[in-house]
């Protein structure tokens, strides 16, 4: 995957004026032709992005005028008396996927500067395969394995921390409680789904540090990790935090994995191993059930996802392009 | 780069010319960076040893062939359904993502260029990759399914929308690469600029762009929260993609993993092994296909 | 290059073979089991075709699943499909005209009468306890009163050893092991019969409102009453309401419950009878079997419905035979799945009302 680094200055390609200067005969009809039916394409993504918001919010306008502010600043959602708060449920993927990132920025940092920085050259593709391998895993199938083997696998580890740290102030307000689908286990899936993302996009990131930067490091007899910390991550920061949110607004929108492995209980706790629940997973959860308001809050906990997963997207975006602008200047 | 000394030398002027504590700090690092990698290997290991191990007894001729069974919690039946829903709700996507996101990626590269619209399209189809699934399914919900009901197509509508920008990405990176000398000889000869593109540009591009379509579909194929808003659930084979309901693997995953019964889980194993097989072959095909480009290139 | 495609036609003709012979074991043995029903009705399974799609609730759906297969083998020209997607949006997809029937442990609103698209009418179908599902390593029976469930499942009972608990239960060691509630994360009809339930036996503790979503104040939720059963089996100290059919096959214990009259009755089919006989049935066939009278009834016993249009869009013919099916041979397979058949008369109600079907 390139997409990251994209290098917005690209001028048409093969020059427009070559074109220009044939005769003027039938074929600047189907020259134009074929450049509108390829705008047409090319619109359908600002088409399909403003349908989606409109649509969505259409469906989800009785319960957005039902409850106003209150969606995204109460917690109560009991359905059977038509009271919709979604508060609990931002919580939980909040919470969800900032464990993620905690567990898998390092990792994915670590991976993406050996593969670049420290493996021996024959072993630095094979570590490429087999992220890409992690990367193709549909998430249902980590779910499954989070579900059936690690939640049961791991609720007695959890029993033994909170055992252990429960009652001392601080590390009792997070390590505490003792169930085996909770935010921790979400929170892990996630992780292990991230990591080959934020991997990826970062390597990629690290790899267009000039050669020249690392060798005048080791010139002045660096060695490898002062090499790295004072040539490889200062120039590639900016693309590093990039990779990361874009990592965290795909741990925000998944939802089957979170879904088998978060408990679904609507609770606003700091206890990682207590069971919580996220707004994805609430959606695919209830919706079969639901109907009237009900079903439009629903969609509206889908706006909202898709509000802030833009708002994560666009500013990812935008701090690795002009992170990228300047490293070009420097 | 460090490949440039090998490694004894390297360590060598490392010994020579370095303090403990610096020398201390370096070791640490690549103990992370190495240890990064194992704590990564760990779950995908574990995860692949599972589907492979509990899913395998589940493979024989019966689970491709044989309508799903009627009796969840009991043994027997087999995935053709889902196996062919997820295999034909992907394909329609890719019907329909592949051109639209082709011709994008057309008028982003070789039209568009540096023009705001392109870039405003560029950008937006980057923020597209990142909209959720479950978003995407919703939406075909809302525009789709409350109109014409539960059927394949709302699923082959919400993996499209979902492919579509990877595609278009992938394949405006795949056009940066042919050299622009081949447009211009190709004008010389006084193609049309539409012809030079359809019967110059894409045909040195394919490898690049097959390779980044794969990608897509693979992705798409594992999807499940846009399927369970759009094609409800049914048993039987069911080919007819506009009509009534379908089921996908992914789909039966989904719901096998949440019972207790031993058949149930197998057949969600057995489903996994499948779905990861599927998306596997696809990958790795995709792998393939560039690095025999590459090396085209590179030649 | 020719050697490779020889190969691939050998290939092509093994499969063929193995498939064709796997087929015809599979049809034989498909056929040796058929021709085993008892109650058998006069009705012309052969003369009808079609295909019947279903949705709904998730409680009936292993007896719905039996009975499908059942009728498959009677009416062969008929294709049944039931997506046990909660009664919830069976009643939808019913109301939509995208299904032909409907499965529903709950009634229609009234306010949700008129998305309809004309009169239908209510078939019961079967009925069945509700466990209540433990996990205690140990503990074979136990014994729970209304309102010990109650502050069980609004968190005011935390741990197995409570006085609450042993009171009812003098002679068994209880554990320490901390409470952990198991309910449905979607919404579904068990959840609202096991609420009304609490509601109606224990209103002083269950504050909370019933229905097909309940916010428990401290729980882990499941998707379907397989999904619950799931957390039990996984959770040591787990307690959760699941239907019989499916708590018995993942091989849970469940509680007995003290009913209106004061007896502890464990969940049994025998149970459930006996809060049916007691129930009141009302003129279109809907009843309410929760906290009945009767020594011998099981508190906790919730029956289902099959919903169809008095008019259907199509296949009314296919929609009588199925119905005649479930009503008749169907009901001799419900102990199979651990359902209760329904009492004679409320059956040969249900029976007379098929008539009722245009079409």
């Amino acid at each position: 995957m390139t997409l990251l680094l994209q290098d917005d200055g690209v001028a048409p390609h093969g020059g427009g004026d070559a074109s220009s200067l044939l005769e003027p005969t039938s074929g600047r009809r189907g020259d134009s032709a074929f450049k509108a039916v390829a705008l047409i394409a090319g619109l359908a993504v600002l088409a399909i992005l403003g349908l989606i918001a409109y649509s969505t919010t259409k469906e989800a306008w009785p319960a957005f005028k039902q409850e106003g502010l209150g969606f995204i600043t109460s917690t109560t959602w009991i359905p059977a008396e038509n009271k919709f708060g979604a508060l609990a449920f931002i919580y939980g993927t909040v919470l969800s996927s900032l464990i993620a990132l905690v567990l898998a920025v390092p990792v994915s940092l670590g991976i993406a500067l050996y593969a670049n920085e420290a493996a021996p050259r024959r072993l630095r593709k094979p570590v490429v395969y087999v992220m890409d391998l992690l990367a193709a895993i549909p998430s249902v199938v980590y779910g499954l394995w989070g579900i059936i083997v690690l939640a049961p696998a791991i609720q007695p580890v959890y029993k033994a921390i909170s055992g252990a740290v429960g009652d001392i102030p601080v590390l009792g307000w997070f390590f505490n409680g003792e169930s085996g689908r909770s935010y921790m286990t979400a929170g892990i899936i996630l992780a292990i789904m991230i990591t080959p993302i934020i991997t990826s996009l970062s390597r990629e990131v690290i790899a267009t540090v000039p050669p020249a930067q690392r060798e005048a490091a080791y010139g002045m007899g660096a060695t490898r990790w002062e090499m790295i910390r004072a040539a490889v991550l200062p120039w590639s920061r900016g693309g590093i935090v990039g990779s990361v949110m874009l990592g965290l607004g795909r741990a925000m929108g998944e939802t089957i994995a979170v879904a088998l492995v978060i408990g679904s209980q609507a609770k606003i706790t700091t206890h990682l191993f207590d069971a919580g629940d996220s707004m994805a997973a609430v959606i695919v959860n209830q919706f079969g059930e639901a109907s009237g308001t009900h079903r439009a809050a629903l969609i509206g906990l889908g706006v909202v996802l898709f509000g802030v997963t833009i708002i994560v997207n666009v500013s990812a975006r935008s701090i690795v392009s002009r992170f990228d602008r300047r490293s070009q200047g420097a | 780069m460090t490949d440039l000394l090998s490694p004894d030398v390297e360590r060598l002027l490392l010994d020579a010319t370095t303090s403990r504590s610096r020398r201390v700090k370096n070791r640490l690092a690549s103990i992370w960076m190495i240890g990064a990698l194992l704590v990564a290997l760990v779950p995908l290991t574990l995860v692949i040893g599972y589907v492979l191990f509990k899913g395998i007894g589940q493979l024989s001729l019966a689970w491709f062939t044989e309508d799903l069974p009627t009796i969840t919690r009991k043994a027997g039946g087999g995935m053709g359904p889902a196996i062919v829903g997820t295999l034909l709700i992907t394909f329609v996507a890719a019907l329909m993502a592949i051109p639209l996101g082709i011709l994008g990626a057309i008028y982003l590269h070789e039209y568009g260029g540096k023009g705001r619209t392109a870039r405003l399209i560029r950008f937006m189809a980057d923020v597209m990759t990142g909209v959720p699934s479950i978003v995407m399914g919703l939406f075909i919900y809302t525009v789709w399914t409350l109109t014409f009901g539960l059927n394949g197509f709302g699923g082959s509508l919400a993996l499209g929308c979902l492919m579509l920008p990877i595609i278009i990405r992938t394949t405006e990176e795949m056009l940066r690469l042919v050299p622009d000398e081949l447009r211009q000889a190709s004008y010389a000869l006084g193609n049309r600029k539409w012809r030079t593109i359809v019967t110059v540009v894409l045909p040195a591009a394919f490898g690049g762009i097959t390779s980044g379509v794969m990608i897509a579909i693979a992705r798409a194929a594992g999807e499940t929260a846009p399927l369970v808003f759009t094609i409800g659930a049914a048993r039987n084979l069911n080919m007819n993609i506009f009509q009534g309901p379908m089921t996908a693997l992914s789909v039966q995953i989904f719901g096998n993993a949440q019972t207790p019964f031993e058949a149930a889980q197998a057949r969600a194993w057995g489903a996994a092994l499948t779905l990861v097989g599927i998306v596997f072959a696809m990958t790795i095909l995709a792998r393939v296909v560039s690095s025999r480009v590459a090396r085209r290139h590179s030649a | 290059m020719r050697s490779s495609k020889r190969s691939v036609a050998w290939l092509l003709a093994i499969v063929v073979t193995v498939g064709l012979v796997a087929g015809a074991c599979g049809k034989s043995s498909s056929n040796s089991t058929s021709s085993t029903t008892s109650a058998a009705s006069k009705f012309d399974y052969k003369s009808i075709s079609g295909t019947l799609n279903g949705s709904g609730a998730t409680f009936p759906k292993a007896f719905y699943e039996e009975t499908i297969a059942g009728f498959k083998k009677v009416a062969s020209g008929v294709t049944v499909n039931y997506n046990a997607v909660g009664s919830g949006q069976g009643k939808k997809d019913l109301a939509a005209g995208t299904s032909d029937w409907a499965g529903s442990d709950s009634l229609v609103s009234d306010a949700d009468k008129a998305t309809f698209k004309g009169p239908f009418l209510y078939f019961p179908t079967v009925a069945a306890p509700i466990t209540v599902s433990y996990n205690l390593s140990g503990v074979k029976s136990i014994n729970l009163s209304a309102t010990t469930l109650a502050q069980i499942f609004m968190g005011k009972i935390t741990t197995w050893n409570d006085p609450a608990i042993a009171a009812d239960n003098s002679g068994v060691t209880l554990p320490s092991t901390k409470i952990t509630v198991a309910v449905r994360s979607d919404g579904s009809g068990t959840t609202s019969n096991f609420s009304k339930f609490l509601a109606a036996a224990d209103p002083t503790d269950f504050t909370i409102a019933a229905g097909d979503t309940v916010a428990w104040p401290a729980a882990q939720a499941g998707k379907g009453n397989a999904g619950v059963a799931q957390i039990i089996k996984d959770t040591p100290g787990a307690i959760g309401y699941v239907d019989l059919s499916d708590a018995k096959a993942t091989g849970l214990s469940f509680a007995s419950i003290k009913n209106k009259d004061g007896k502890f009755v464990a969940p049994t089919l025998e149970g459930a009878t006996a809060a049916l006989a007691n129930a009141t049935m009302k003129d279109d066939l809907t009843y309410s079997a929760l906290n009945t009278a009767g020594a011998e009834a099981y508190p906790i016993t919730a029956g289902t419905y099959v919903l169809v249009y008095v008019t259907p869009a199509s296949n009314a013919s296919a929609i009588k035979g199925w119905l005649t099916y479930l009503l008749t041979e169907g009901q001799n397979l419900a102990k199979d799945v651990d359902f209760a058949p329904l009492p004679t008369a409320l059956r040969d109600k249900a029976l007379a009302q098929i008539t009722q079907i245009q079409g």
